[in-house]
């Protein structure tokens, strides 16, 4: 609608007809807008790569210590749910009385599985992996105890601390073990080295934010010609802004895409060696890759950073180009 | 149609480049507007189109105070207004179609429909075949139409020319001036701004004058002398 003439049809939506019209010429004006910039794109090159390199190696360095991460923890989980509290049990306990304490513990709610080594079983175990062998066989007695190991309901360190506790006070309990300090260790390193990532890539993306505005500001500053001669015939500061936040989106792209590929190809190369350690530890560990949904997130941050950092730097300098 | 009451445009630095200008244009006149380089002519259209503010007075488009216009509606006033540049300002990597086509898209027009209302301006200044051509390969007098063009595709009812023919020679002025003329007789409000004396005073239209910031004459100019 005409501000001055009051009745003048001004613009394509006066003249069409229907909603559905004028909302398939907006798509279309967008769909325009995007594409051109995709073309202002390929016609400043080197800065467009070494934006999107920029950007690229910005998102790789977090996004690979984000697998590292992961799969340390895949590796520390493995440990998580296999604590057990070893209980030692008196030396002068009847058969009678493990059973009796074996049924005990199986009805306890905390508890979740119980397994008995007796001191004859201890015994053999003993003499086939200490290597000590036939030495052995010289002991009057056998001095190993009786054990318990005891599986708690849930594996939370937490939780099986508390049991250990209970079990220590049991009659014929004579020392309860839960071996779980390195675990907490572990858990802390884990969350520290969580801590840095995040801290080292929010610095990261800072810097390619402020990379991207300025690929925009230059970009801008280039076409001020233009962006005057726009603002006098009338294009609003949103409409010429837009080409400049679709560049942002697409750099963004770019770069997204860049770093996946970037990490899978990294990941691709450390398999071989991943391969040759985990055989010789004989683990089962298999090297966890990104997912599509951590891939998804890596594309939206991506194209977030870019979207913001040209939207930082239009803002400021295409209100700054004013027609004289 | 457009109005100037007691306008007055000072710089910081105490330089005045308008004082006390009033004067009325009716609809559908044609008006010249002259005077030497730094008289004010530019200023006077800059503050039409919004590019200046008046330090005093008011300008009023059909009734309406530019005064009250935000900083956010200035570019749905310029649509209304069709501005020709002495350089002409065209984008010089896009074809002339697509400068011509440049405040249609703006309005958001698309297709067949920009298509032909781009078709049609360049049909008015004799320009059809040069399409698809970039601004880099026509002439001035060409380029000067592309230029003219652009600002009638959207068809607006004020149209405004600062120095049009001042780079080129008298014949293509000629022409130029006949372009105005022709859109004046559909309708338009014309205002140029021109400081071609000669050209003017052949031209029979009313004819302002501007003497460092004031109107000296408004009316038919008879003689070059009265400068």
């Amino acid at each position: 609608m005409s501000i001055l003439f009051n009745g003048r049809a001004s613009g394509a939506s006066d003249s069409a007809p229907g909603l559905l019209q004028k909302l398939m010429m907006g798509v279309v004006t967008h769909l325009r807008q995007a594409v051109s910039s995709l073309g202002e794109l390929w016609r400043s090159p080197v800065w467009t790569l070494v934006t999107i390199a920029v950007l690229g190696v910005s998102m790789t360095l977090p996004a690979t210590l984000h697998v590292l991460v992961k799969n340390l923890q895949q590796v520390s989980s493995n440990y998580d749910q296999s604590f057990e509290i070893s209980l030692f049990l008196k030396n002068d306990v009847t058969e009678t009385d493990i059973a009796t304490l074996v049924t005990l513990l199986q009805g306890d709610r905390d508890v979740g599985k119980v397994r008995l080594i007796d001191k004859t079983a201890a015994m053999a175990e003993f003499k086939q992996e200490s290597g000590f062998g036939e030495a052995i066989t010289f002991l009057d007695q056998n001095p190993l105890p009786d054990v318990l190991l005891v599986t708690p309901s849930q594996s939370k360190p937490a939780a099986a601390e508390a049991l250990m506790n209970k079990l220590q006070q049991e009659r014929f309990v004579e020392l309860a073990k839960l071996d779980i300090s390195w675990l907490e260790r572990l858990a802390a390193i884990m969350s520290l080295v969580q801590q840095v990532v995040y801290t080292i890539a929010a610095l990261l993306l800072c810097g390619a934010l402020l990379v991207i505005g300025n690929t925009i500001r230059l970009l801008i500053m280039d076409k001020k010609a233009e962006i005057e001669v726009m603002k006098l015939v009338g294009a609003t500061d949103s409409f010429i802004q837009r080409p400049f936040l679709y560049t942002g989106i697409w750099l963004g792209v770019f770069g997204g895409f860049l770093a996946f590929l970037v990490i899978e190809l990294m990941l691709f190369w450390l398999r071989g060696a991943i391969a040759n350690v985990t055989q010789l530890y004989q683990s089962g560990f298999s090297l966890n890759v990104l997912t599509l949904q951590e891939f998804g997130i890596l594309m939206l941050i991506a194209i977030g950073l870019g979207l913001v950092g040209s939207y930082l730097a239009v803002r400021s300098h295409i209100k700054a180009i004013e027609p004289c | 149609m457009l109005r100037f009451e007691q306008v007055s445009k000072s710089y910081p630095g105490g330089f005045v480049a308008l004082d006390r200008v009033s004067f009325e244009l009716q609809k559908g006149e044609m008006a010249f507007l002259t005077g030497h380089s730094g008289a004010g002519k530019s200023t006077m259209l800059k503050l039409i189109s919004l590019i200046e503010r008046p330090s005093t007075g008011r300008v009023v488009i059909n009734g309406i105070d530019l005064s009250g216009i935000k900083p956010g509606q200035i570019p749905y006033v310029r649509r209304d207004i069709g501005m020709i540049f002495q350089d002409h300002r065209l984008l010089m990597n896009h074809t002339v179609f697509d400068n011509v086509a440049l405040p249609l898209v703006i309005e958001g027009f698309t297709g067949r429909d920009m298509a032909r209302r781009v078709h049609a301006a360049l049909d008015q200044v004799g320009l059809l075949d040069k399409a698809r051509c970039l601004p880099a390969t026509l002439s001035g007098g060409e380029a000067q139409r592309v230029g003219i063009a652009r600002a009638v595709v959207n068809k607006p009812p004020l149209l405004l020319a600062d120095e049009p023919t001042g780079n080129l020679d008298p014949d293509l002025s000629k022409d130029i001036m006949r372009v105005f003329e022709a859109f004046n007789q559909a309708g338009v409000s014309v205002l140029v701004a021109s400081h071609d004396l000669s050209l003017i005073a052949r031209m029979r239209y009313r004819t302002m004058t501007l003497k460092s910031g004031k109107m000296i004459n408004d009316g038919l100019m008879h003689n070059e002398e009265t400068l």
